[in-house]
């Protein structure tokens, strides 16, 4: 395949707001499946696999790094913005990805890093090598180590300033993260055209949207902690700008780990990204059922602003991330406030690096709420791949790479993820008795229809049935019950009601659903009717871990209604 | 219509109702005193207050037994036509009147008491107040609250809640007045007021109802601290502090957030000192409710001079003692977790008992020894369901001394001094409100004295 006859245009209608009801699923190219055997996923085996992820009901995949990269920090160091990784293929591999999930109706987002690049790419050895020629001003260069004194240092534990030397050019370069992560001047309108350069590129070849990479960074002040400044608002929503007028229906999702209060700033009037990840809440999901209790999650999303009407939350239970575990465990929880704001990128080693299925305990009942949760709380789900299938981890591997091995496809030779030696893969399959191949694997689910594949499928498939999921109002109902979160998502006549019981024991609930009067809730999974909502509180009962999800159809009110 | 009539009806229905006190005794004689037509027609809105006469009562913590007489609050809605919804509410059907309603539950009835409010009506002699910006939507659907015990709460919509003191008592209701007291002080661990209702009683003017700010993510702390019980019994062996359900975190919030209420009532309502004498008052009082006890419960005996003893320690105590005005019947089911932190509810004392005595000015370790009582509680009341396993006893102590340790460390944030180093006279509460306790379940629920006797065998060895 060649760049010619790519098509930029996917073959659905123009949908302005696909984003707020899709769900997205992130995918590790690396980890996916290999097409070459050489023992690392790639592009192509991606494409190979995307009929998988249509099944499942995915509406969009988000690629982790897929840019040439001396992978020093897990490819977001980029080499070089027009080259794909060589291990993953190369442009006519990304190409057609982007081809035949459109072809199924999938859209696809990557990663990319505008902040910085790898120490490696030509930009810099131009800038370092000749400091008046065309890319001398690429960096942000200075003679001493002074200046910009309060931006904190992000990663506290290996780098001692944001300034480093360079020995070639003579002088200091700037760095927001590690050494060999120099950060662009984008105070220099070459920097900022090239970089939209960067994105035009992408999104003629048919990408349908970025996660923007550390985007409170771009700009540097003096006097100022670097972070959120008007400056990088002003280029961001000029992106968007050019997005919207040339690219529509294209998406920009900020990585800005703050305060649901500090990153609704991203979204500007709708006229800057148009999501964000709600960090926050992940952790407060787990600490909700670890306390048996909803006030964690009450309180973040009570606490979270409401946000432009062409903006979305993206939400997720797990990534390739670690989940900082001990915010939820620790027994002050405002603690996790300052715990955020020392963390902005959620990479500090505080946390635990397992999947969701370990940290469940391997709980069915659990896995089952938290996945409810996900898809029916305010934003965008964001699935990590494998957890549809209570993937396991290795907690053995160093840094992150834990949650990051091979998806499980089948019970044969490497998992079905690659037919290469099993001594050259990029990481090792999981083999222990629990989460092995052998017995844990998408084939074998496929054939079980109640695995938990299948049924993550039809919740996904549930979802997708009502859009009030992605695009209707919030509202928390009080519950006599404080080990029930129960809330009614509303968008026009699609009202769902959704229960969840955060206790590992059986819980009665009394809800206060008169504003409902006369309805009767149809339970979305069964179809099962229940008994129509009168004037007195509404009594269920849920077994442990148990959630329902209801429609509440629109019908004549019953006669003898009191006139109020 | 005659007043006989109703009179009858209420007099089988009322003692079935929850907010009526003494339902042992039945209601011996039921006479409406006041009798006013709010709304004329079908259906008619009438308020009643009722006095209801019932044999001498028993003694209660703070209120001797003097009055056999109680004034209840009854508005009923009377229609010509069976309401199938207001079936729960039905009083009576009464030849020539009608049907006749409990008004709380009538969603019409509550309408037009709701609008009455907004506009600051007056009517046959109820004054209907709006707090001054408190913005009420005179439309929202009303619903009677469940679970409430001496009133009758009405919800209206998601903003409001209006509590209906079913127990009429000539003069300001300490929960209003001190709700209003903390709202005009912007706390924010109140639940604001948005009005009241009120008229004159014995010709002083009495309040009938509170409209306040509805806590609709709320829950009862009661229900929460069971929630950390439930889940620390559920855990093998792990300790108080290792469970997920942990609550001292809550438990210290709920210490700040108490400290900070007390200050703004100092600050706001009238303080004072005990001096001496009235420090040995205060230890003859506790003394006395010993003596009556020890000769209810003889299982209380072997403690009793112990406690005496800690009573009189009391005597002892040099400096002057800060009173002021508290909540009086201070424990987790008054307060409730919302979703921007605690809540203080219910700041009415005991239903029943005369203003001045609910009124009184007390040293507010008198509330903090009702919360750390509440957590010996709250520990132990999953233990009723295990049979004696003293594992389970022993991490019932160890929770209640976590969130008990973790409650004072809360307040001593706020206002700078542990509770605990006025241990002499927070013991002493804390025994005196053991004692209630003790007196109070080998009457009514017998399975449940080992819970203040356990206590008070702690508190008389620390």
């Amino acid at each position: 395949m060649t760049l010619e006859n790519s098509s930029a245009e996917p073959p659905y209608p123009a949908d302005p707001s696909w984003y707020k009801r899709a769900v997205f699923y992130e995918v590790l190219v690396r980890g996916f499946h290999d097409s070459n055997g050489d023992g690392t996923g790639d592009l192509k085996g991606l494409t190979s696999k995307l009929d998988y992820l249509q099944w499942l009901g995915v509406d969009c995949l988000w690629l982790l790094p897929i840019y040439a990269s001396p992978l020093r920090d897990g490819g977001y160091d980029i080499a070089d913005y027009f080259t794909i990784l060589p291990e993953f293929g190369d442009l006519g591999d990304f190409v057609e990805l982007v081809d035949e999930a459109h072809k199924r109706g999938m859209r696809v987002v990557a990663d990319l890093v505008m902040n910085h690049t790898s120490d490696q790419h030509p930009w810099f050895q131009a800038s370092r090598e000749d400091p008046t020629g065309p890319y001398g001003d690429y960096y942000v260069w200075a003679d001493d180590d002074s200046g910009y004194r309060d931006a904190r240092i992000i990663f506290v534990d290996t780098e001692k300033s944001n300034w480093s030397f360079d020995p070639v050019r003579g002088q200091y370069y700037w760095h927001r993260f590690f050494a060999h992560q120099p950060d662009l001047n984008f105070e220099n309108p070459a920097v900022q055209e090239a970089m939209l350069s960067v994105l035009r590129f992408w999104l003629d070849l048919g990408i349908d949207g970025f996660r923007l990479d550390a985007v409170p960074y771009l700009f540097e002040e003096e006097g100022t902690s670097g972070e959120n400044l008007p400056k990088t608002h002003e280029y961001l929503k000029r992106i968007r700008k050019e997005v919207d007028d040339l690219y529509p229906d294209r998406v920009l999702l900020a990585e800005a780990n703050q305060w649901p209060a500090d990153v609704v700033q991203y979204f500007g009037d709708g006229d800057e990204c148009h999501m964000a990840f709600h960090f926050p809440l992940m952790p407060r999901i787990f600490m909700s059922v670890r306390r048996e209790q909803r006030y964690p999650i009450s309180e973040i999303l009570a606490q979270t602003p409401p946000i432009p009407e062409n903006c979305q939350w993206g939400i997720f239970l797990r990534n390739h991330d670690e989940l900082t575990l001990e915010m939820v465990s620790d027994e002050d929880r405002d603690y996790m406030w300052s715990e955020y704001a020392q963390d902005p990128r959620m990479k500090a080693n505080i946390g635990i690096r397992r999947r969701l299925a370990p940290l469940l305990d391997n709980s069915r009942d659990q896995m089952e709420l938290f996945t409810a949760l996900l898809l029916s709380l305010p934003g965008s789900p964001v699935l990590y791949y494998g957890d549809e299938i209570g993937m396991g981890d290795n907690i053995w591997l160093g840094d992150r790479d834990g949650v990051r091995t091979p998806m499980q496809w089948t019970p044969d030779r490497n998992a079905g993820f690659s037919t290469c030696d099993p001594g050259r893969l990029y990481l090792p399959v999981i083999m222990d008795p629990l989460y092995g191949y052998q017995a844990l694997n998408v084939e074998a689910q496929m054939r079980t229809s109640t695995s938990l594949l299948h049924w993550t499928r039809r919740m996904i498939e549930t979802r997708k049935r009502h859009p009030t999921f992605g695009l209707g109002a919030y509202t928390e109902l009080g519950a006599s019950n404080p080990s029930v979160l129960a809330f009614v998502r509303e968008f026009g006549d699609d009202r769902v009601l959704c229960v969840n019981n955060l206790s590992r024991f059986p819980q009665p609930v009394e809800l206060d659903l008169r504003r409902f009067q006369g309805v009767e809730p149809v339970e979305m999974l069964g179809g099962v009717h229940f008994p129509a909502i009168g004037e007195l509180p509404y009594l269920l009962t849920l077994p442990g871990h148990g959630f329902y999800w209801f429609t509440l159809p629109r019908q004549a009110p019953l006669p003898g209604k009191a006139a109020t | 219509m005659t007043n006989r009539a109703i009179e009858e009806i209420l007099r089988d229905w009322l003692p079935r109702q929850r907010w009526f006190a003494g339902k042992d005794s039945g209601a011996e004689s039921v006479r409406i005193v006041s009798r006013r037509v709010l709304v004329d027609g079908d259906p008619s809105l009438i308020h009643l207050l009722v006095e209801v006469g019932q044999p001498a009562p028993a003694p209660t913590l703070h209120s001797p037994a003097d009055s056999n007489a109680v004034l209840y609050q009854v508005p009923i809605s009377i229609r010509s036509e069976l309401s199938p919804n207001l079936d729960h509410a039905l009083i009576g059907n009464v030849d020539g009147v009608g049907l006749v309603y409990d008004a709380a539950h009538d969603q019409e009835a509550m309408h037009a008491v709701l609008g009455w409010v907004a506009t600051e009506a007056d009517r046959e002699g109820i004054a209907f107040r709006r707090e001054p910006g408190a913005h009420i939507d005179p439309d929202a659907p009303s619903l009677v609250m469940g679970g409430e015990q001496s009133n009758t709460s009405i919800i209206f919509g998601e903003q409001t809640v209006m509590k209906l003191f079913r127990i009429v008592v000539p003069g300001l209701n300490p929960d209003l007045e001190i709700t209003k007291a903390l709202t005009e002080a912007e706390n924010k661990h109140v639940a604001a007021v948005q009005g009241w209702l009120e008229t004159e009683v014995e010709g002083v003017p009495s309040t009938l109802a509170l409209l306040q700010d509805f806590l609709r993510t709320g829950s009862d702390g009661w229900a929460l601290a069971l929630t950390s019980v439930r889940d620390l019994f559920a855990e093998g062996d792990l300790h108080a502090e290792e469970v997920g359900g942990d609550f001292a975190a809550e438990s210290e919030r709920l210490g700040m957030a108490t400290a900070d209420v007390h200050e703004i009532m100092a600050r706001t309502l009238p303080t004072g000192n005990l001096d001496a004498d009235a420090i040995g008052d205060l230890a003859d009082s506790m003394r006395g409710r010993l003596e009556a006890a020890v000769a209810a419960v003889p299982d209380l005996d072997v403690h009793a001079s112990a406690i005496g003893e800690a009573f009189d320690e009391v005597r002892r105590i040099r400096e002057p003692i800060a009173v002021q005005r508290v909540h009086g019947d201070y424990h987790l089911g008054q307060v409730m977790r919302t979703d921007s932190g605690w809540v203080l509810l219910d700041f009415e004392g005991e239903p029943g008992a005369p203003i001045a005595i609910r009124a009184a000015l007390s040293s507010p370790l008198r509330d903090i020894a009702g919360m750390l009582r509440s957590f010996d509680y709250a520990s132990r009341y999953l233990l009723a369901d295990h049979a004696s396993f003293p594992q389970l006893e022993y991490r019932a102590v160890e929770w209640a001394d976590r969130n008990r340790d973790a409650f004072c460390v809360g307040y001593a944030k706020t206002t700078g001094r542990d509770p605990r180093e006025d241990n002499v006279l927070l013991r002493a509460f804390e025994l005196d409100k053991a004692v209630y306790e003790v007196v109070y379940e080998s009457r009514n629920r017998p399975d449940w004295v080992h819970i203040p006797l356990h206590s008070i065998e702690r508190l008389v060895a620390a």
